[in-house]
């Protein structure tokens, strides 16, 4: 990878780039939250750079510094042969970056799991699903702050009627609490 | 780690500017820089002898702006610093570690290690100087990484580990030891000593808390400056020469000095160590929480070493203003009552209760009839402060009684002859809310029907005062051990100690020094603010506190203008040091790695 | 009078009386467990008749907190982690976890650990393809293959018990090398199962490849192109599929894989019998760059000697003050890597196996990220099938060989 291109790209973009360098053999280029789509855009569509290969964003917490997480977004070009990696840092008072599924389909379950361990919203393309976890999960697990062991809330057993399944909640019984979810063997059978 | 930084700029663009020009990138080192530069990871692909702004300027110019400093420049890193300061304190302002072990920066200079040494622009040609001893000098160039340099702290290192016995299994310094960490860092080449090792004394007993191993010396003789300079009891003595050299106290004497557990902190190897620590913890095990001593009224700064809640050890924490870097062994041994014999649950009679319950019927029985508020000088500003407004306003009364530990001797160094922490902080709660101090002996004179024991730290014997006790209607105690006069009291509420609450001691200049919670206490013990304000809330007060700092931003209003000169309750002395403890086994609630985050407190509301 | 109807007229016209069926697409919920899918995902498939509308495929079931564990031990405790995460080739991942460290640290790994690497990568990468092949039959119908993949597979895991003490979760690599060097007599034993493992392959090929079933259920079904595929960020052996020639053995060799000649197969239309016989070729080529890996090899040392990385031999730990020192910080403490950040690559059998490491200079890292190709391939599992019967949904899974482990960590 050259440091040709990532002039190239600087010089295109003068308000958006932050930093550019290179470390142990990666060009990293840091750029600004708000110019990150069309940053994209221009990597993958200009001739030249043609980074069309979208390899992966994750998210990395630096939770002593201001601003708190940095999304990495790590780029590949097939015709160039060069990786790239840009990175974006993204406050955590206000943790919501432009998405760039528009830019590469790729990115779109990266993205999800940036939300599902991070907790960083990606605006323009509807609500964000968790990945891995399951959605009532509360917290956002990568995160420093979040002990490795936590502990989470017992979910209600949803009201699901299946003929096949035997006791289980069913017309007339209490409702599923939170803290005290009914046994199978203490509801009636409902046939 | 860096609290405000936003992504920095690249060296050599124009600041005034930012993103005007075309932004320079640059193309950074591959190889690994310092491991000490502190940058967050990436940032240092920046030549690490870039330094964003300062441009190094004309001689001249720079003596202009530092007029009285002189100004240096270490590993290309320029700094300006105060006539007469080695050349290694120099380089800590840089954010330079050169590696040593003899010196101290609270004891004289010996330069016998030869760990230190750099190369500067003035020295004699072809020699290399130790930066602890030589001064720093105007203008002066030092290099501390250059192969020259690196290859001497290589070779001192090896020729130190010569004749080291293969210890550090049973070491109980390995995890803090200097050869461990220097070995990794300047010399990780294997051993190319073919002989047998040289074989000295063991366990040598320097005193009754104090064992030597000749073995493992190193010869920094930074014990043997201590005794002398610092604890004014020139006992040990550097004997013999060459492989020989040991460690030893000189013939007939022993070491009876109160400040002879610092050498065990001192010895950079294990040579030195406290009996009372011995094969008790692993150092790497052990998180430092910073605290404060409960011993005397100086209230040395300290770190609280602890693991999985049980204190191990204190060691000094360096304060120039109260205690430099030293504490007294009478300090020292003080973590014992931290967790000996503790009273952990909440008792009605003999009977343990729900801490709800407890808190019920201590207000009754304070309710009718003259109380008599006993505050001892180890609780804390805050339950101070909450004892106080408990008194004034719950209990109606007008005086309260200062008990504490009796007082013992003094000495001229660290030691005072009041052994509680936090006299003159209860005395200025008193003041707060108008309440009289009465002495000790003005307890008997009282015709109170009940007792409120805020501590059970008395200074006469406890069982002369637990039958004392026996003459009065109804005792409440908020007690930490579980003295007699704990069991002698009607209601016992469990207090936690300094270790298992936050808050803030006045020592006998009137210094208020902020400690930090160690470890949650064990069962139902809670902060003595909190039982104060239960009680209160008992009693028909509407006051309600979820944290020390809650009470303190309250109450803290009424004591009396500049009592305490700036302090700042907000700023806690620095954080935690992170221990490399693997996950402890049996937590349910884990941590992230090095961060030793609290199960919070349990709030007032969830006593009610 | 009623109006003729033409017998040759087939098309209702609008006021003809027609009754209008109101129709809705079916949902149903190919379930975590299912014979048919290649582990625990679970697939909420709308479908009308029998071709699917929409797919939306749940992961998550297998999710260990691999990142997590990670930043909270040391460097080379991370190693058991990785070997969990595409379990089917573990020494892929634990080589390609262990490049990145070498990387950000720095180091150069001698000669025969380099080929030792190799050797391993690829002893796994056949038994990925096995697996993927032999469970691509197994679930189109025919058993015979999948257990002929299975015996092929085994004699691969006797070998490489042998070399790591372990079938599958190897832990072989070390920061600096390979933990051991190769065992006596191992290279003949393993040349003699190389030939048994084609013979198998080859009865795998004789059963599959020409036959009619196999050929209907696979030709055309979850076709993708190349400029979907590049855009999904495919790699491995479903963007060769679609005809895009991307290899990271050949675009950016690491290890020997510039000594070594070797082919890398690309297909012409982007549908499942293409990856299933890129697979079946890139065995031949794997087979064929072990033999040269034998005849390349020169014996050596099979790690650095530097005990900033690696654990010293026990002699010198339990002799002298320099080895017990070296273990004693390794072990609590932890390689100290220096602080940085690196990206790394390898080509694993399910496509590029990107490594994201962050290190702040301790002994723990401060980020692991994985970048497992299943992701993106599951991903597009949706863009694939839309359209096309629920049936072409089966091999087309099975063609993307997504492995739990590394798609949900």
């Amino acid at each position: 990878m050259s440091v040709e291109q990532l002039q190239r790209i600087a010089e295109r973009f003068p308000d958006a780039v932050v930093e550019g360098y290179t470390l142990h053999g990666d060009e990293t280029l840091v750029i600004k939250r708000e110019n990150l789509v069309e940053v994209a855009q221009f990597c993958k569509n200009e001739p030249g750079l043609e980074f069309k290969l979208p390899l992966s964003v994750t998210c990395v917490d630096y939770i002593d510094e201001k601003p708190r997480f940095e999304l990495v977004y790590t780029l590949y070009s097939i015709t160039t042969g060069h990786h790239l990696r840009l990175k974006v840092r993204v406050p955590e008072e206000d943790p919501v970056a432009p998405s760039t599924i528009g830019v590469w389909r790729g990115m779109d379950w990266w993205e999800r799991y940036c939300w599902d361990m991070y907790g960083i919203r990606f605006s323009g393309r509807g609500p964000m699903r968790r990945l891995w976890m399951y959605e009532e999960f509360e917290g956002f697990p990568l995160r420093k702050d979040y002990p490795l062991r936590g502990r989470q809330p017992l979910i209600p057993e949803a009201d699901v009627r299946d003929i096949y399944r035997g006791p289980g909640p069913g017309p007339g019984s209490p409702p599923a609490s939170r803290s005290n979810p009914p046994r199978p063997s203490q509801l009636p059978i409902v046939k | 780690m860096t609290d405000e930084k936003k992504p920095s700029l690249p060296s050599g663009r124009d600041e005034a500017t930012p993103g005007g020009s075309a932004p320079g990138i640059e193309k950074g080192p591959t190889t690994t820089p310092p491991a000490d530069v502190a940058q967050r990871p990436g940032g240092e692909a920046k030549p690490a002898t870039a330094v964003p702004n300062v441009a190094p300027a004309s001689p001249a110019a720079q003596m202009q702006a530092n007029p009285g400093m002189v100004n240096v420049t270490i590993d290309g890193i320029p700094v300006a610093v105060p006539p007469g300061t080695p050349i290694i304190e120099a380089a800590k302002a840089a954010g330079v570690n050169i590696p040593f072990y003899c010196y101290h920066a609270g004891l004289s200079i010996a330069a016998n290690c030869r760990m230190c040494l750099v190369e500067t622009s003035n020295s004699p040609p072809g020699k290399l100087v130790p930066s602890c001893q030589v001064p720093v000098a105007e203008g002066q160039k030092v290099t501390t990484n250059s192969p020259r340099v690196k290859e001497q702290q290589r070779a001192v290192q090896e020729f130190l580990l010569l004749h080291h016995p293969v210890d550090c299994s049973i070491c109980d310094q390995a995890g803090e030891c200097k050869l461990q960490d220097y070995y990794m860092e300047h010399d990780f080449r294997p051993s190319r000593f073919d002989m047998p090792k040289w074989m000295k004394n063991k366990r040598k007993d320097l005193s009754e808390s104090i064992t030597l191993d000749q073995e493992r010396c190193i010869m920094c003789t930074r014990c043997v400056r201590f005794m002398a300079e610092v604890a004014k009891e020139p006992v040990l003595g550097a004997f013999g020469r060459g492989q020989r050299e040991v460690i030893d106290v000189f013939p007939g004497k022993k070491m009876t000095s109160n400040y002879q557990g610092n050498v065990v902190d001192l010895c950079p190897v294990g040579a030195l160590t406290s009996k009372d620590f011995r094969f008790r913890a692993r150092a790497y095990f052990l998180t430092a929480t910073p605290s404060v001593c409960t011993g005397c009224a100086r209230g040395c700064n300290t770190f609280l070493d602890h693991f999985q809640g049980v204190p191990y050890r204190y060691r000094p924490r360096e304060n120039m203003d109260v205690n430099q870097y030293w504490m007294c062994d009478i300090g020292r041994r003080s973590y014992h009552e931290l967790y000996e014999e503790r009273v952990s649950t909440a008792r009605v009679g003999n009977a343990r209760v729900a801490p709800a319950e407890a808190v019920r019927v201590a207000a009754e029985k304070l309710k009718g009839g003259p109380v008599a508020v006993v505050v001892s000088p180890v609780l804390s500003l805050e339950d101070a402060l909450a004892v106080m407004l408990l008194a004034r306003e719950g209990l109606g009364a007008r005086e309260i009684f200062l008990s504490g530990r009796a007082d013992g001797e003094g000495d001229d160094f660290l030691l005072r002859p009041d052994r509680n922490p936090n006299r003159k902080g209860v005395e200025l709660a008193a003041q707060a809310f108008g309440l009289t101090v009465r002495g000790w002996n003005d307890l008997g004179k009282t015709k109170a029907k009940s007792v409120l024991l805020a501590g059970v730290e008395v200074p006469v014997a406890d069982d002369q005062f637990a039958s004392w006790l026996g003459n009065v209607d109804a005792v409440v105690a908020l007690a930490s051990n579980d003295t007699p006069v704990a069991r002698a009291a009607h209601v016992v509420l469990p207090l936690a100690t300094h270790a298992e609450t936050e808050g803030t001691f006045v020592n006998f200049e009137g210094r208020a020094q902020r400690f930090l919670p160690a470890y949650p206490g064990r069962d139902d013990v809670m902060a003595g603010w909190y039982w104060a304000t239960a009680i209160g809330a008992e009693l028909g007060l509407a006051y309600r506190y979820a944290s020390a700092r809650e009470v303190w931003v309250e109450q803290s209003k009424r004591l009396p203008a500049g009592a305490l000169g700036d302090f700042d309750w907000d700023k806690t002395p620095r954080n935690r040091l992170k221990g490399v403890t693997p996950l402890p086994g049996g937590t349910v609630d884990g941590r992230p790695a090095g961060w030793r985050q609290l199960v919070p407190l349990k709030t007032p509301t969830s006593a009610a | 009078m009623p109006e003729k109807h033409d017998s040759t007229e087939s098309r209702v016209t609008e006021n003809a009386l027609e009754a209008r069926l109101p129709t809705k697409t079916m949902s149903i919920n190919m379930g975590p467990s299912h014979p048919a899918s290649h582990g625990t995902v679970r697939f909420n498939i709308e479908l009308d008749g029998e071709t699917i509308v929409k797919l939306d495929p749940e992961i998550g079931f297998l999710h260990r907190g691999f990142e997590k564990s990670c930043e909270n031990v040391t460097w080379q405790q991370c190693l058991p982690y990785t070997d969990r995460l595409n379990y089917v080739s573990a020494l892929c991942n634990n080589f390609g976890f262990l490049t990145a460290i070498e990387k950000l640290a720095g180091i150069e790994i001698p000669e025969r650990a380099k080929y030792i690497r190799t050797i391993g990568a690829e002893m796994h990468r056949l038994c990925d393809h096995l697996t993927c092949t032999a469970a691509m039959g197994m679930e189109l119908g025919g058993f015979a293959p999948f257990l002929y993949g299975m015996e092929a597979r085994e004699l691969l895991w006797d070998r490489i018990a042998e070399l790591t003490g372990a079938r599958v979760t190897t832990s072989y690599g070390r920061i600096g090398g390979v933990e051991k060097d190769l065992p006596e007599g191992w290279v003949q034993k393993v040349k003699d199962t190389l030939v048994k493992v084609e013979e198998f392959r080859q009865e795998i090929d004789q059963l599959l490849t020409l036959n009619r079933l196999f050929i209907d259920r696979t030709r055309d079904t979850g076709v993708i192109s190349a400029e979907d595929a590049v855009d999904f960020g495919f790699t491995g052996p479903m963007l060769r599929a679609s005809g895009v020639p991307y290899d990271v053995r050949k675009a950016h060799p690491y290890w020997v894989y510039d000594r070594v000649e070797f082919k890398v197969p690309i297909g012409t239309r982007g549908d499942n019998f293409d990856r299933y016989y890129i697979r079946m070729q890139e065995m031949v080529e794997s087979i064929s760059i072990i033999n040269q890996c034998f005849e390349q090899m020169e014996p050596g040392p099979h790690i650095i000697e530097d005990w900033r990385y690696v654990m010293p031999p026990k002699p010198q730990v339990y002799s002298t003050i320099e080895g017990v020192i070296g273990h004693f910080k390794l072990v609590m403490e932890g390689v100290k890597i220096p602080k940085g950040e690196v990206y790394s690559y390898t080509e694993s059998p399910n496509g590029e196996l990107g490594w994201y490491l962050v290190s702040d200079g301790s002994g723990r890292p401060y980020k692991v990220h994985c970048r497992a190709p299943g992701i993106q391939l599951v991903s597009g599992l949706e863009h694939m099938v839309k359209g096309s019967m629920l049936p072409d949904l089966i091999p087309t899974f099975d063609a993307i060989n997504m492995i739990g482990g590394e798609v949900e960590q």
